[in-house]
């Protein structure tokens, strides 16, 4: 790759025309790692393993969880479930049951049964903090970043007022959008007494136990009272709850896929008026000797390393952004996360180059193929 | 054996229901080191031969053999790789590289053969010595006056030493001083170099500097065998 100074130089020859390109496909593919990382939270909560190897008991009939309330009583029963290895009973509070990019989710708990249930790491603060004072919280990373919330900090939000015992770090993004406080003090927060009840069960279920039939008998035993209930497979409950939103996420999808198709026809533009642009300058190289193929060559790299620098720019940003912010979106108190994973930068950068040779194969094949005396005349 | 033998060249274009035939069943011969000019009124097919010659065009019919390859029965890629090797070309209109500075211009047909980083900086410093340019190696071609950058054009042309050289009106931009100066460059890297060259050109006066003087007319290629024969030869026809 002799050349490689000639396309540099062709490049930086039209700056203009070159960075409003890049600015181009940097922007369009800013978009699409946005829309392509909430859909990767979106997979990732459904195929996470305690999507399947836990259920989700709620009221049934009802949606939001403000409105579902159970007999905490319920826990000892379902425990006696054949297949069932440990019942952890949560009350949620919200501050929002709608779809919002900012939702704040507590889970009250009794903490040593979450002790057991979930694996955090602690980035500050510890356990025993959190399990020793009553009006303890222990907050998700995401949340923390978002909110600027450290350990021994008091949050507060609306009537609710919990200290921080710690910041904690979970290989499952969607945790970390989570405050888990203790159930009892949810349950007795100021001007509501909800002693006795919470609004769902999780029920964490032994290695090889068939989610459907236990949640199915579950079901069963309860129809006609006190309560009913209605009990499903976490990643089903959690996708359900995310409801129209989960699908406005998979429409994303489509976006993604159009944002693509924009870098394909801003590089192709680009890379046929400056094709167009030096008709001439081509036919000079073939009379010195460069084959056609070469001079295909010459404008497809020129497009890719458009395309790929666009790439560069705009996936970087996306992943930097996001890593920064923390991002998620939510509703009915489950959340999914932004993920910027690797995979998403490999995925948005092989898209850049794929797109910028698919671009330019269409003017390369102008180039090369044009008849050399007439374009020599041309002026 | 002659380095460039035509045999029955023939060029037509068809327009319209009307034939135009600038190149006529013409045949020539071109010894290695000769300068040869060729002049005629405008679009008798002057370009046409010469880009037949450099391979960049396609006759109807007819042969071109240069140092003992038919050219025009090469495929295109075949033609390229022939043309980078053998084929030194020069515009009227210099059609250098604007992002490119005078001594990459220069190189940019070296890139194309197996050559050393070291073999082609020498190979483009002599040729820029040649066209005395050394100094202004580093310059663009907007940075250059027109006669200047005739001479990077020509130190492109020469710096792989090709076989034969054409120049398509070479100094048809250039004013009479500078004129002057590129066709004595030409006809001294003819001398020195042992450059067999083939120019066309307008100007009765720049055609004398060649060994060999021809006229295309009517699709027909008319030979006068040097300066003095061609001046009686027109001052005949005029009697
Ligand atoms: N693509 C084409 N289609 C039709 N006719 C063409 C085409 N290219 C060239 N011609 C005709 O062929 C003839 C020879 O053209 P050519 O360019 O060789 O002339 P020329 O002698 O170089 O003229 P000039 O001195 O003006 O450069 C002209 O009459 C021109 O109109
Ligand atoms: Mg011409």
């Amino acid at each position: 790759m002799k050349l490689i100074a000639y396309i540099l130089k062709s490049l930086w020859g039209h700056r203009a025309r070159t960075m409003l390109t890049v600015a181009g496909s940097a922007v369009a593919l800013f978009v699409f790692c946005f829309i392509q990382s909430i859909q990767e939270g979106m997979n990732d909560l459904k195929q996470r393993q305690e999507a399947r190897g836990s259920l989700i008991v709620f009221q049934a009939n009802k949606f939001c969880p403000a409105t579902s309330h159970l007999p905490q009583d319920y826990d000892q029963q379902i425990s006696k479930f054949a297949g069932v290895k440990d019942v952890m009973p949560i009350q949620v509070f919200t501050n929002n049951c709608r779809a919002s990019l900012d939702v704040v989710v507590f889970y009250g708990v009794p903490p040593q049964k979450l002790r057991t249930a979930r694996d955090f790491e602690f980035l500050s603060g510890n356990w025993s903090d959190f399990e020793t004072h009553q009006d303890a919280a222990i907050i998700g990373r995401a949340v923390a970043a978002r909110r600027g919330i450290k350990a021994g900090d008091k949050f507060s939000i609306g009537d609710l007022s919990v200290n921080v015992a710690g910041i904690y770090q979970s290989d499952n993004p969607a945790e970390e959008n989570y405050i888990y406080s203790h159930l009892d003090f949810l349950q007795r927060r100021q001007g509501i007494n909800l002693v006795g009840t919470v609004t769902q069960l999780e029920v964490i279920l032994k290695p090889g136990t068939d989610p459907l039939i236990t949640s199915t008998a579950i079901d069963e035993r309860f129809r006609g009272g006190p309560v009913e209930t209605n009990t499903r497979a976490k990643g089903v409950f959690q996708a359900n709850s995310l409801g129209d939103l989960s699908q406005l996420i998979e429409m994303s999808y489509y976006l993604g896929l159009a944002c693509v198709g924009l870098v394909l026809s801003l590089v192709a533009t680009t890379t046929l008026m400056s094709v167009e642009d030096r008709i001439q300058e081509h036919a000079v190289l073939r009379t010195l000797g460069f084959s056609g193929v070469k001079v295909f060559g010459l404008v497809l790299a020129e497009s890719t390393l458009l395309s790929i620098a666009g790439g560069f720019l705009g996936v970087g940003a996306a992943l930097i952004t996001l890593k920064i912010s923390s991002l998620s979106v939510g509703a009915e108190a489950v959340t999914v996360a932004f993920i910027p994973s690797l995979h998403l930068a490999w995925v948005g950068m092989l898209l850049a180059m794929v797109t910028g040779i698919c671009a330019g194969i269409i003017p390369a094949c102008y180039a090369s193929r044009t008849e050399i005396v007439p374009a020599l005349r041309h002026v | 054996m002659p380095l460039v033998s035509i045999k029955n060249l023939t060029k037509q274009y068809h327009k319209g229901g009307e034939t135009i035939t600038p190149l006529d069943s013409v045949s020539l011969n071109i010894e290695q080191g000769e300068f040869l000019s060729l002049m005629g009124s405008s679009g008798t097919g002057k370009s046409t031969l010469l880009n037949l010659i450099a391979s960049i065009d396609h006759p109807d019919s007819g042969s071109i053999v240069v140092d003992g390859v038919e050219i025009t029965t090469l495929s295109r890629s075949q033609q390229a790789r022939w043309r980078a090797s053998h084929l030194g070309y020069i515009f009227q209109t210099h059609n250098l590289v604007p992002v490119l500075t005078a001594y990459e211009n220069v190189e940019l047909p070296l890139l194309l053969l197996p050559m050393s980083r070291s073999e082609r900086k020498k190979r483009v410093e002599v040729a820029m010595q040649a066209v005395d340019l050394l100094d202004r190696a580093n310059h663009y071609p907007r940075q250059m006056s027109g006669g200047q950058e005739q001479r990077v054009g020509i130190a492109r042309a020469i710096v792989k030493h090709p076989e034969i050289v054409v120049a398509d009106e070479p100094t048809g931009d250039l004013d009479a001083e500078t004129s002057e100066q590129i066709l004595d460059l030409l006809k001294r890297l003819n001398r020195e170099l042992d450059i067999t060259m083939l120019m066309v050109t307008h100007d009765s006066a720049a055609a004398q500097i060649a060994d060999r003087q021809f006229t295309l007319d009517h699709g027909k290629l008319i030979q006068t065998h040097n300066v003095t024969t061609a001046a009686f030869a027109t001052s005949g026809d005029q009697t």
